[in-house]
């Protein structure tokens, strides 16, 4: 095909790969789809009005932009150096060593975990009302969310590239509905500017912390926009602007649904109504002037949403557990895949084991799907990211002072140094504040063990590091590399073939 | 009854990744790519034209192989000698490009033949193995091989790895029990030369990597 076209000076090499790789919008796109707007606007902020009690939202979500944005300076510049960029356990392990590393690598699991069994939990609580309504049968919510974990399940084992497309269709249409609905909702009859949601005071105040975790919940997805750190067509440009750009979308979009929200309501009245209507709310109070059958529209995508979401996070996962099984931290068989499509199968079908246990737990105990799964769900698994990225915000740090690089001093240090002592706050602020975040009493249980657990979690995981270190050099090498770890010698079928008998020699004799 | 001849690496690895009577390939468009353009570094290294130092393509000998898709390979790679990882090599490979290569190299050779399927959206050009005895044949040998405790020859060594590196061994080698598969691994390590090795532990990197990335 190329025998004969001689193109001197130009590399027919780099041009080919070049237009193979992504753009800008192709890296926003898939990052907003694990975000699922309509999710956090129509879901996770009346529910957290319910909860908590507090109105700060909107500026909740401008600062945690702004603190993420400063962190992802040194994070995108990292991803530049560090194969397997997608996974926070990889800059944590290069950055702070591989022990706590491989704790990141188990905390985040667990953290994406919740975030994915709070979906079902959501789209079981919402569905239930809905087709209450639409079809006049009360379908209990565990039922709706095991039909969602079904075909999760399903895709999961399946295509991935299919429903990319399919999630991308969806997410134009969800921040389209949700533009829309705002605005209708600033036209309702009920609607006076409130200075509420934009009170910086709210920051300082007691609960910010929770209003920061919240808000944080929204964002969770922005970090994987360095998955393509190695695929996109300017590696130094491309990455960084999709990630400053989507971080600057969802605050925007997600600030002014939220302030439209409080405002149509009534500052003064929100909480209560929140109370009454959960996540009805978003759309009760655009019904006025859109009409029903908007509202039923929005209502199909904020399920689809819901979907698309856990068909994001349901991804993430099983890609985490594929690296991690390629390296051996995990059980090699974690590092297979469907040979027909590439789906990690045995880290997805892992997932949807967690899944299934959780809905039906939830079910036998009769706990409640919206608040105690979806939203304690929700933000537990934003407390765990923020921990994770404020853990990563070290690790750039570490990185950077180890390693020379081409990177400019504000990439280096400045942005990383500045967005570590932020992270610091927001982490204590959101440790001090669990009990309000959850709508629980300081003490009780739920405060104690949310967090506790990711501490017990990350410190298992740092001995079972420690251990892999003594016991098994060879994986330990390989820890945070995902795929390429097979170049040292750890990795799927081949390497594994190459390294069994002479285990500790052969690490370092190759490259 | 005469045994198929033994084909090059990647014509092998082609069949194997198809369904030996449909023509379906087992892989995903991705992974096949990657495993193929391997493959074809792979008979470059066999032929003794190319060596893999640390990460770079060497051109050692820059005589035509005698074949067409190999010769214009090895063209490619003396031309932008020095300015791409065997990683990139990969890569580039993997757009189509080894795919068709291999493809125009097995219907010449009148292994595969081209089907063109009539539908609503246009026509379908599809590939189907002339016999799904031959096509079968590579994957047979391989196995026939490790279970009677034969040596396998450096270029079905290269297909072998390459069939673990892409996954292909979930459907091919599932056969083989613990015993076999230690024979065969206890191959690789004694007899499978270091920079081969390499490469095929490239693929398999880079199969993984596709899927970390979702293109896979």
């Amino acid at each position: 095909m190329s025998s004969t076209a001689t193109q001197p000076a130009e590399s027919q090499l780099s041009n080919a790969l070049a237009r193979d790789r992504l753009g800008v919008a192709a890296v926003v796109f898939f990052v907003m789809s694990a975000a699922a707007p309509l999710t956090v606007v129509a879901g996770v902020v009346p529910t957290g009005l319910a909860v908590t009690g507090l109105t700060g939202i909107s500026i909740a979500f401008v600062a945690v932009a702004l603190v993420l944005a400063i962190f992802s300076v040194g994070y995108v510049a990292m991803a530049r150096h560090i194969s397997n960029a997608g996974a926070f356990y990889a800059y944590v392990s290069q950055g702070l060593g591989r022990p706590v590393g491989v704790g990141a690598s188990w905390v985040a699991l667990v953290a994406y975990n919740m975030f994915q069994v709070a979906s079902y939990g959501g789209f079981g609580a919402i569905g239930q009302p809905l087709f209450q309504d639409w079809f006049g049968v009360d379908i209990p919510w565990y039922v709706l969310g095991l039909a969602a974990w079904a075909l999760v399940a399903v895709l999961g084992v399946r295509d991935v590239a299919v429903n990319g497309k399919v999630l991308a269709t969806l997410l134009v249409a969800e921040i389209a509905l949700t533009v829309v609905f705002s605005v209708a909702e600033l036209l309702s009859d009920g609607f006076h500017a409130s200075a509420a949601p934009v009170d910086v005071s709210s920051l300082t105040g007691a609960g910010a912390g929770a209003l920061l975790v919240m808000a944080i919940t929204g964002f969770v997805g922005f970090e994987q926009s360095v998955v393509f750190s190695e695929e996109s067509r300017d590696p130094r440009r491309t990455v960084g602007r999709a990630t400053y750009i989507a971080i600057a979308l969802i605050a925007v979009l997600y600030a002014f649904a939220s302030w439209a929200m409080i405002s149509a309501a009534g500052s003064d009245k929100v909480v209560g109504r929140a109370v009454e209507e959960g996540p009805e709310l978003f759309f009760n109070l655009a019904a006025g002037p859109l009409g029903t059958i908007a509202t039923d529209l929005g209502h199909i995508l904020f399920l689809t949403s819901l979907i698309a979401a856990m068909i994001s996070f349901h991804n993430i996962i099983s890609r985490y557990m594929f690296s991690l099984g390629r390296e051996g931290v995990l059980p090699r068989m974690f590092g297979r895949t469907v040979p027909g499509t590439g789906a990690p199968k045995n880290g997805s079908l892992a997932q949807s084991v967690v899944g299934l246990i959780v809905i039906v737990a939830y079910a036998v105990a009769g706990w409640d799907p919206l608040v105690q799964l979806f939203f304690w769900g929700g933000t537990g698994g934003g407390l765990g990211v923020l921990l994770l990225i404020t853990l990563t915000s070290f690790a750039v740090i570490g990185y950077f002072a180890r390693h020379r690089t081409d990177e400019d001093v504000l990439h280096r240090v400045v942005a990383p140094v500045i967005s570590a002592v932020l992270l610091v706050v927001v982490s204590y602020l959101a440790l001090d504040n669990i009990a309000t975040l959850l709508g629980v009493e300081p003490g009780s249980t739920p405060a104690i063990v949310v967090p506790t657990s990711f501490g017990v979690i990350l410190v298992l995981g740092v001995l079972w590091g420690l251990y892999l270190r003594g016991a098994r050099p060879q994986v330990y090498n390989g820890i945070g590399l995902g795929a390429n770890s097979s170049t040292t010698g750890g990795g799927g079928g081949f390497a594994a073939a190459l390294a069994e008998p002479t285990d500790p020699a052969d690490g370092g004799a190759r490259r | 009854m005469a045994l198929p001849p033994q084909l090059p690496p990647a014509d092998d690895l082609y069949l194997t990744a198809h369904d030996t009577i449909r023509g379906k390939s087992l892989l995903s468009p991705a992974t096949l790519g990657l495993g193929l353009g391997a493959a074809l570094l792979g008979e470059l290294m066999l032929w003794r034209r190319v060596d893999l130092v640390e990460t770079e393509l060497i051109v050692i000998d820059e005589r035509p192989t005698g074949d067409a898709a190999t010769t214009a390979l090895l063209e490619q790679i003396r031309r932008e000698a020095g300015q791409h990882g065997v990683r990139n090599w990969i890569s580039y490979l993997s757009t189509g490009i080894a795919t068709d290569l291999v493809e125009r190299r097995l219907s010449r050779g009148g292994l595969i033949k081209r089907v063109e399927k009539r539908g609503i959206l246009g026509t379908k050009v599809s590939f189907v193995p002339a016999d799904s005895m031959t096509a079968g044949w590579p994957a047979t040998r391989i196995r026939t091989k490790v279970s009677r405790d034969e040596q396998l020859d450096v270029a079905d060594l290269l297909l072998a790895g390459l069939i673990l590196a892409t996954g292909l061994d979930q459907h091919v080698l599932a056969t083989l029990n613990a015993r076999d598969r230690a024979t065969l691994f206890d191959q690789f390590r004694r007899l499978f030369p270091a920079m081969l090795q390499q490469l095929v532990a490239h693929a398999e990197a880079a199969v993984g990597d596709a899927v970390l990335a979702r293109r896979a």
